[in-house]
């Protein structure tokens, strides 16, 4: 890593190309639908703000770092410091990270990379004390030394590739229990039952908020849109959890007269589409903005930026601290359906349920070229959705734009075969 | 008398189709899309009806397909050209009792369709985004070997060896690659073959992620060359359906398309 790529790395350009890439997509987002919820305001500002405008990111005590959604944030803010999820959605940084990985690599990883290597990347997260990185797929694991070849303090949180064994779940429980010691040696505070029963509670809170409005998405006509849903879920990544939960609370409840009005924010017969596979992340939300253009409707999805993050919740129901831990570690490990474990029929039952539930006419897979994993198990799914008479449109692509033309008519494509199967099933 | 008529606007050329109020064809037209599409497509457009004496009147409903629907605002509505394809080889198949796999080879991409017992698309896939293997590698290679695009076919047969191997179906890449096969003297013909038979086994590959089903149906601008016609019939083990008009298919369909769209309303 001798070369920095240093005129790629200075502060006035890195605002500049990224505020742009936010703005186009925050205008799209606003301004290419009518009848956006009055809720939705709120996060609009707040992207603006902080990805337009270099907003700090708000946040008490220490920030730590997250590269993925294992890292258990409920540890972290019981010691009185803050999560800030790190995965980062530009095309901009993308293109600084490909320094340092190999040409056929994950965007996402890439991007994460190139945005802690840019000085005064957005969003602006001032000073990170540490970050935790959980050992999942190759690539983030090799991330690990990178970014601390950057200067950073990096925690490996190491996890196991497999989750139904008793051996990966003790091995994990361990994992977690020294990530609290580290935590500990950082904020130099104590983890007290006290204040990891009110960190848990504050996720709760944020968790049933989530719920909620996953629930609204069940109405149909949709109440409102899957590029607003995705939106609010990446602002859980930096916001200040307390303001997100009421945010979402807001919506919910604009949500709910919109139903009891009758209100529709899709045609009765646009499609409804459940979306899995590799993460929309702010800005990139490239591919759900194009199913809503061409008329469709992503009523429910399966990403870990979105349901899988916050969909699984903690309850307090044991009375020592080491069993809170070990009651905490496996919430992080058992439901969790990302294809780095070695088996994960988990993903295949969870998108039946989804696609059973939200009466979903299709399903669209989102593949990062070069995320492997997700890659492989595409095999498997569409098997399982094909057996259930499921439609897919499996899609590889990455942060780049130039596949947006290619992309539209094939979504558009998919999204016509799926009318003509609804109007020949009525 | 009402028409309708359907306008594919693709990346290499334009094609119109007109249908009268039974849905039966009554011309076609194509054109270059050059750097004024919009000018051209209306020109062609206009043309059409003239060398029919249709007037623009008479024409009840637009369907717009191709990379250009979305610009040609005189359109009533449009429809991606995977559809169209399909609707347009579903009807033009008729005639050879019926298809349920489409292959096309567009300028700048190849699809593959898969059609259902209804005639409804259950499957399809398309080309990354590259020009490999599409009309535009043809192009460059008839420029590198001086031919001209329409003759690549007759050099196909002409050959008395093996067909060479072209291991680059990247058209920059596989420049360089003839290149040298013609520094090293080998004949053309051989290396159109190779050419043809390096862009087959590609389709090939697209069309089994799609599942290949009797009646396979070609189509695209390069449906016209015989030989890679050959080439993709040797590496499939089937027999193509081609259309007389290949290139106007998806024109057709959106034609078709247009006729029921104005029926339904």
């Amino acid at each position: 890593m001798n070369s920095t790529p240093t005129d790629a790395a200075a502060p006035a350009y890195n605002r500049s190309r990224q505020a742009r890439e936010a703005e186009t997509l925050l205008d799209r987002i606003e301004d290419d639908f009518p009848d956006n919820p009055q809720a939705m305001r709120y996060f609009y500002d707040l992207f603006r703000n902080v990805y337009c405008h270099g907003e700090p990111v708000r946040h008490q005590g220490t920030l730590v770092g997250t590269t993925c959604i294992h890292a258990p944030e409920e540890l972290i803010y019981a010691f009185g410091a803050t999560p800030v999820r790190l995965c980062n959605g530009s095309y901009h940084y993308d293109q600084i990270g490909a320094d340092f990985m190999p040409a056929k690599s994950c965007p996402l990883v890439k991007a994460t990379l190139g945005s802690l290597h840019a000085k005064a990347a957005v969003p602006n997260t001032q000073s990170l004390e540490l970050i935790v990185n959980p050992t999942t797929c190759d690539q983030k694991t090799k991330a690990s030394a990178m970014m601390e070849a950057m200067g950073y303090k990096v925690h490996d949180l190491e996890l196991p590739p497999a989750k139904e064994s008793e051996e990966a779940r003790l091995y994990w429980q361990r994992s977690v229990r020294s990530f609290a010691l580290r935590l500990r040696e950082l904020t130099g505070r104590k983890l007290t039952r006290n204040n990891l029963k009110a960190a848990m509670a504050r996720t709760a809170r944020a968790q049933a908020a989530f719920r909620t409005l996953h629930q609204l998405r069940k109405s149909a006509p949709a109440l409102f849109l899957g590029k607003d849903a995705f939106l609010v879920t990446n602002a859980y990544f930096f916001d200040d959890i307390d303001r997100w939960t009421e945010a979402v609370e807001q919506l919910n409840a604009e949500l709910r007269s919109r139903q009891t009005e009758g209100f529709q924010a899709a045609q009765k017969r646009a499609p409804r589409i459940l979306f899995t596979g590799s993460p929309p992340i702010f800005p990139n939300l490239k591919l759900p903005l194009l199913i809503e253009e061409a008329g469709g409707v992503v009523v429910a999805d399966e990403t870990c930026s979105a349901n899988r993050m916050l969909y699984d919740m903690t309850a307090v129901d044991e009375w020592l601290l080491n069993d809170m831990v070990d009651g905490l570690a496996d919430r992080y490990l058992k439901p969790c359906t990302c294809p780095i474990f070695t088996r994960n029929d988990d993903r295949q039952r969870r998108l039946l349920q989804l696609a059973a539930d939200f009466n979903v006419d299709g399903v669209v897979y989102q593949a990062f070229a070069g995320c492997q994993v997700y890659e492989m198990e595409y095999r498997s799914i569409a098997d399982v959705l094909a057996a259930q008479g499921i439609p897919m449109l499996y899609v590889e692509t990455d942060y780049s734009p130039d596949d947006m033309g290619q992309l539209s008519t094939r979504i558009e494509a998919f999204l016509e075969s799926l009318k003509t199967r609804k109007r020949n099933k009525q | 008398m009402s028409y309708f008529a359907g306008i594919d606007i693709g990346s290499t050329a334009i094609k119109a189709a007109v249908v009268d109020e039974d849905g039966k064809l009554v011309g076609t037209r194509i054109a270059p899309t050059g750097s004024s599409f919009h000018k051209n497509a209306m020109e062609t457009f206009e043309a059409l009806l003239a060398q029919h004496g249709i007037v623009r009147e008479a024409v009840k409903f637009i369907t717009a397909t191709g990379y250009g629907r979305k610009l040609f605002k005189e359109a009533d509505d449009s429809i991606s050209e995977i559809t169209a394809n399909a609707i347009g080889a579903c009807e033009a198949g008729r005639a050879f009792g019926g298809v349920r796999t489409i292959i096309n080879i567009g300028g700048q991409d190849s699809k593959a369709i898969q059609i259902d017992a209804n005639g409804n698309v259950s499957n399809f896939a398309m080309n990354d985004k590259c020009a490999a293997g599409t009309g535009r590698f043809l192009d460059v290679a008839a420029r590198n070997l001086e031919i001209d695009l329409e003759q690549l076919g007759d050099y196909h047969f002409g050959g008395s060896g093996a067909p060479l191997t072209i291991n680059s179906t990247c058209a920059v890449f596989a420049e360089s690659e003839i290149i040298g096969l013609l520094a090293k003297g080998h004949g053309k013909e051989e290396i159109v073959a190779g050419i043809h038979y390096s862009i087959a086994r590609r389709t090939v590959r697209l069309a089994k992620r799609v599942g290949i089903e009797d009646r396979v149906y070609f189509d695209g601008g390069p449906a016209l060359n015989k030989g890679l016609v050959a080439a993709l019939q040797d590496e499939l083990g089937r027999e193509l359906v081609i259309p007389e008009q290949p290139q106007t298919t998806t024109a057709y369909g959106a034609a078709v398309l247009a006729r029921s769209q104005y029926l339904d309303e």
